[in-house]
């Protein structure tokens, strides 16, 4: 957009144009721009609207307790597991490849060495239509969402 | 730039004691700063003992990381209830 205001003013300063529209042109140039910065695009909106990763667990063994249930309310900021999987990015490869064994043994096939800083973007914005719903037959409930 | 966490809440409770804290945060990242400063020297021989090893962006990121992973910790609640349990912490 500079390059463009500098455009006019260098016609303005070459005769080629009058003040007037010189004038115009510049008022166009700032509506454009103020109209861009007021419309984010799709996938800065998701990362405003998803602020949090909830994790509610509740147990179902409410009287058997005396009226107190076991309950798990975690809130994660979904900034904090972006700089958490950037910060995975610095592990050094033999950090990395004892993670992947270890997920391996435990049944997990991911390799943290195919995850790329600019798949972690993508991987957040997708978390944002997450939402894990488990309701077991003692009453107790599991849920995964984000908000 | 993101806000650090001003306060840390953090409450435990056992079966018979338990304790609360508040933590001052704001007032710990002076004191972190410090002992930056006075670390610094050792970091700065590390980065360039691992420079030959090609461990000098990691070493060079990673602080920066880290500051970003703990302001990244403002809005953190973990609440965790059991029968006579009680883990509480929160990042304000």
């Amino acid at each position: 957009m500079a390059d463009n205001k500098k455009k006019v003013l260098e016609m303005l300063a070459q005769n080629k144009i009058s003040t007037d529209e010189a004038y115009r042109l510049l008022s166009a140039l700032e509506t454009e721009g103020s109209a861009s910065e007021g419309t984010p695009k799709s996938g800065t909106a998701a990362k405003m609207k998803s602020k949090y990763l909830r994790v509610c667990i509740l147990s179902g063994s409410e009287h058997e307790h005396g009226g107190k249930s076991d309950r798990v309310n975690v809130r994660v900021p979904m900034t904090l597991i972006r700089s958490g999987m950037k910060f995975t990015s610095l592990l050094p490869p033999e950090a990395r490849d004892k993670v992947t064994g270890a997920l391996q043994e435990k049944g997990i096939d991911f390799d943290m060495r195919n995850l790329k800083p600019e798949e972690i973007d993508e991987l957040i914005e997708a978390l944002s239509e997450l939402e894990v719903d488990v309701a077991g037959s003692d009453g107790e409930t599991v849920k995964v969402f984000v908000e | 730039m993101k806000r650090p966490p001003m306060l840390m809440h953090v409450i435990i409770r056992g079966e018979r004691r338990g304790f609360g804290l508040w933590l001052p945060l704001f007032l710990l990242l002076p004191l972190a700063l410090a002992l930056f400063i006075i670390v610094s020297p050792l970091i700065l021989i590390s980065i360039l003992v691992f420079w030959p090893r090609g461990w000098r962006k990691r070493a060079l990121h990673i602080f920066g990381a880290a500051f970003e992973v703990f302001c990244s910790m403002r809005g953190l609640n973990v609440d965790i209830q059991g029968d006579h349990h009680c883990v509480y912490i929160s990042a304000v």
